[in-house]
C-alpha cells in the first residue's frame, strides 16, 4: 500500500478519535454523575454531608440525639459529627483498628464497633476511653454486624467463622448462633421492639429473623434481586440498604419489602443506614473507598 | 484568558444546543410509542427477539464471509471481517468502561422523581414526559420501575453498547461487501437503534456516543491492520481456507454470539470472574 494512503488513513483515524473525544467530553459536561431515583414520591433526597466535613468513606452510621456517629472505613476512624462542633475523631487507626465496619451505642453512651479487617469488638466509652473489648485471640477474626442485646451484652457476626458471637462487657466471648444455623455472612443485625433479632446475610442474600425462642426464620430470600448490607430498626419498620442492587428499602411484616430509593452513578455503593428522631433516613455511600470519597445522603419526607 | 473564556462560552453554547437537539429528537421518536398496541408490539419484537433483532446482522456477516467472487477477493473480505470482530469486542469493552465513567440516566427513568448530583448537592431534575409503549414487556418494565423493581444497571444508559456493537459489525460488513453492508447498516439504524429511541431506552446522545466509539475503533483497527495486525489477520484468513470445515463451525459460534450481543460470552466471563473471586476470597 502506498505510504500516502497509509498517512491518509492515519489522519482520518486521528480526526475521528478527536471527534469522538470531543463528543465524549461534551457528554461528560452534561453527565449526571450521581443519581437518586425516588420510587416513593413522598420522600426527597438531599446531600447531608460530604468529605468536606472531614470524613473518609464511612460504612456504618448511627444517629443519636443530634449526633451522627460514623464507622469510617476509608478514614480508619470512629468519628462523631454534630451541628455545632463539626466532625471529631473518637478513635483512629493508631489504636489498632483497620477497617471500622458497623457500630452500636448503649443507653450510657458507650460505643461499640466491629472491624472486618482487624477483627474484634472495639469500645469507646462515654468518657472517650478506648479499648479492644475482645479481639482475634478470642476468635473474632472478621467482625461485621453488631447489635446490643437486651441483657447489655454485645452480639457480633463474624464473616470468617460464619457465626454470631456474644461478647460480655468483661470481654468474654461465647457462641450465640453457631454454624448449624447456616448463616454465611452476618453483615448487619438489629433488634426490633419485640426483642426479635433481624440478621442480614449479604453472602447468602437472605434476611433472617431470630425470634425470642431462639428460632431462626427466613424473612426475605429473593436470591439475586436482594442483598441486605445494613439494617436499622426504627418505629416499627426495618430500613435496609442493598449495596448490590443499590437500593434503600423499608420492610414491615404487613407491607413487606418496599423500595424507597434506588441509587446510581457514583452514589450506587450504599452502605450504612440510620434514622433520626424525626424519621429522616441517613444513608452512607462509599463512592470510592480506595481514594476516600464518600457521601451521607439524607432521605426525608416531603413537607 | 480571553481565548479560554471564548472557548468555554462556545463549549457551553454547543453543549446547550446538543442537549436541546437530543431532547427534540428523543421526544419525536418516543412520540410514536403508546399509540398503537400493534406498532409497539412490532417495535418490542425487534428489541426483545434476538432472531429478529440481530439474526439479520448475523446472516449478513455470514453472507459477507462467503461473498467473494474469487479466492483472493474472499480472503480480503474475511480479513476485514476478522478485523471487525476484534473492533466489536473492543467497542463493547470501551462502552462498558465509559458507562462506569460517565453516568447519564436512561430516558425512561427521567420520567420519575430523580435527583442528580450537581457538585456537592442533589438537585431534583425536571421530569420528562416519556410515553410508555403498549406492548406487554414495556408495560411490565414500566410497572417494575414505578414499584421500584429497577436494576441499578438499568438506571444509566450512556453510551449505547447496542449502537457501538451493531454499528461496528455493520460497518465492518460494509467494508467487506458494500451491498450486504448497506442492508446491515439499514437494519441497525432504522430497526435496532430507532426502536431503542422509540421505547425511550436510549437517547440520541447515547447512540451517537456508541456510534462514535464504533467508528473510531474500527478506523483505528483498520489502520492497524495495515501493519502487524494485518499480518496476523492474513494468517488467520488463510487458515480459514485450509481448515474450511472447522472455520465454518467457528463462524457459526461467532455469528450465534453476534446475534445475542455476546450475551453467552459475557455470562461465561462473569462466571469466570465470580469463580476467581470465590477461589481467592474463599
Amino acid at each position: 500500500m502506498p505510504r500516502t494512503k497509509n498517512i491518509s488513513i492515519a489522519f482520518k483515524a486521528l480526526a475521528l478519535a478527536l471527534g469522538a473525544l470531543f463528543l465524549l467530553t461534551s457528554c461528560k459536561a452534561l453527565g449526571k454523575d450521581g443519581l437518586v431515583l425516588m420510587t416513593d414520591d413522598s420522600y426527597k433526597a438531599t446531600v447531608f454531608a460530604t468529605n468536606k466535613i472531614g470524613f473518609g468513606s464511612p460504612d456504618g452510621i448511627l444517629w443519636n440525639q443530634g449526633k451522627l456517629y460514623l464507622a469510617d472505613e476509608g478514614g480508619v476512624a470512629l468519628e462523631v459529627w454534630n451541628q455545632n462542633d463539626g466532625l471529631k475523631k473518637l478513635m483512629d487507626g493508631q489504636f489498632g483498628a483497620k477497617s471500622p465496619e458497623d457500630l452500636v451505642m448503649d443507653p450510657q453512651g458507650n460505643i461499640f464497633f466491629s472491624d472486618d479487617d482487624a477483627g474484634g469488638v472495639w469500645e469507646v466509652d462515654a468518657n472517650g476511653k478506648q479499648r479492644l473489648l475482645a479481639g482475634k485471640e478470642k476468635g473474632l477474626f472478621s467482625t461485621e454486624g453488631i447489635a446490643l442485646a437486651p441483657d447489655g451484652s454485645i452480639l457480633v457476626g463474624d464473616a470468617d467463622a460464619h457465626e454470631v458471637f456474644k461478647v460480655t462487657r468483661d470481654g468474654d466471648v461465647s457462641v450465640f448462633l453457631g454454624r448449624e444455623f447456616e448463616i454465611t455472612k452476618p453483615e448487619s443485625m438489629a433488634f426490633d421492639d419485640k426483642g426479635n433479632l433481624y440478621i442480614a446475610d449479604n453472602e447468602k442474600n437472605v434476611l433472617y429473623l431470630l425470634d425470642t425462642n431462639h428460632k431462626l426464620h427466613v424473612v426475605i430470600d429473593r436470591k439475586d434481586q436482594f442483598s441486605p448490607e445494613t439494617i436499622f430498626f426504627s418505629k416499627g419498620a426495618l430500613y435496609i440498604t442493598d449495596s448490590h442492587a443499590s437500593k434503600l428499602y423499608r420492610y414491615t411484616p404487613n407491607e413487606e419489602l418496599k423500595t424507597i430509593a434506588a441509587f446510581g452513578g457514583q452514589l450506587k455503593n450504599v452502605q450504612g443506614v440510620t434514622v433520626d428522631e424525626r424519621g429522616d433516613i441517613y444513608v452512607s455511600i462509599q463512592s470510592d473507598l480506595k481514594h476516600n470519597v464518600g457521601f451521607i445522603v439524607k432521605i426525608s419526607k416531603e413537607s | 484568558m480571553i481565548y479560554s473564556m471564548v472557548l468555554s462560552a462556545l463549549f457551553a453554547e454547543l453543549t446547550a444546543r446538543l442537549t436541546s437537539l437530543n431532547d427534540q429528537i428523543l421526544a419525536g421518536m418516543n412520540g410514536m410509542a403508546g399509540r398503537s398496541w400493534f406498532f409497539d408490539s412490532i417495535v418490542g419484537l425487534t428489541q426483545g427477539n434476538d432472531l429478529i433483532k440481530a439474526g439479520l446482522i448475523g446472516c449478513c456477516f455470514f453472507a459477507a464471509w462467503y461473498s467473494g467472487k474469487t479466492l483472493e477477493d474472499t480472503r480480503v473480505r474475511r480479513k476485514v471481517l476478522l478485523m471487525t470482530l476484534v473492533a466489536a469486542v473492543c467497542v463493547l469493552a470501551t462502552t462498558k468502561v465509559l458507562s462506569h465513567t460517565i453516568f447519564l440516566p436512561r430516558p425512561a427513568i427521567e420520567s420519575q422523581k430523580i435527583y442528580h448530583l450537581s457538585g456537592q448537592e442533589l438537585v431534583e431534575m425536571k421530569r420528562t414526559n416519556v410515553r410508555t409503549a403498549l406492548d406487554e414487556e414495556s408495560q411490565k418494565d414500566h410497572r417494575d420501575l414505578v414499584n421500584g423493581d429497577v436494576k441499578t444497571n438499568d438506571l444509566g444508559s450512556f453510551p449505547s453498547d447496542h449502537a457501538g456493537f451493531f454499528l461496528a459489525i455493520s460497518l465492518g460488513i460494509f467494508l467487506a461487501s458494500r451491498r450486504i453492508g448497506l442492508v446491515a447498516i439499514g437494519w441497525t439504524v432504522f430497526v435496532i437503534l430507532a426502536g431503542k429511541m422509540i421505547q425511550a431506552e436510549h437517547s440520541p446522545l447515547d447512540i451517537a456516543a456508541g456510534a462514535a466509539v464504533a467508528i473510531t475503533e474500527l478506523s483505528v483497527l483498520r489502520f492497524a491492520a495495515q501493519s502487524r495486525l494485518g499480518a496476523i489477520l492474513d494468517k488467520i484468513s488463510l487458515w480459514t481456507f485450509k481448515y474450511n470445515a472447522l472455520s465454518a463451525a467457528l463462524l457459526f459460534a461467532i455469528v450465534f454470539e453476534i446475534s445475542s450481543t455476546l450475551f453467552h460470552v459475557r455470562a461465561l466471563l462473569a462466571l469466570l470472574a465470580a469463580a476467581r473471586v470465590h477461589l481467592m476470597v474463599g
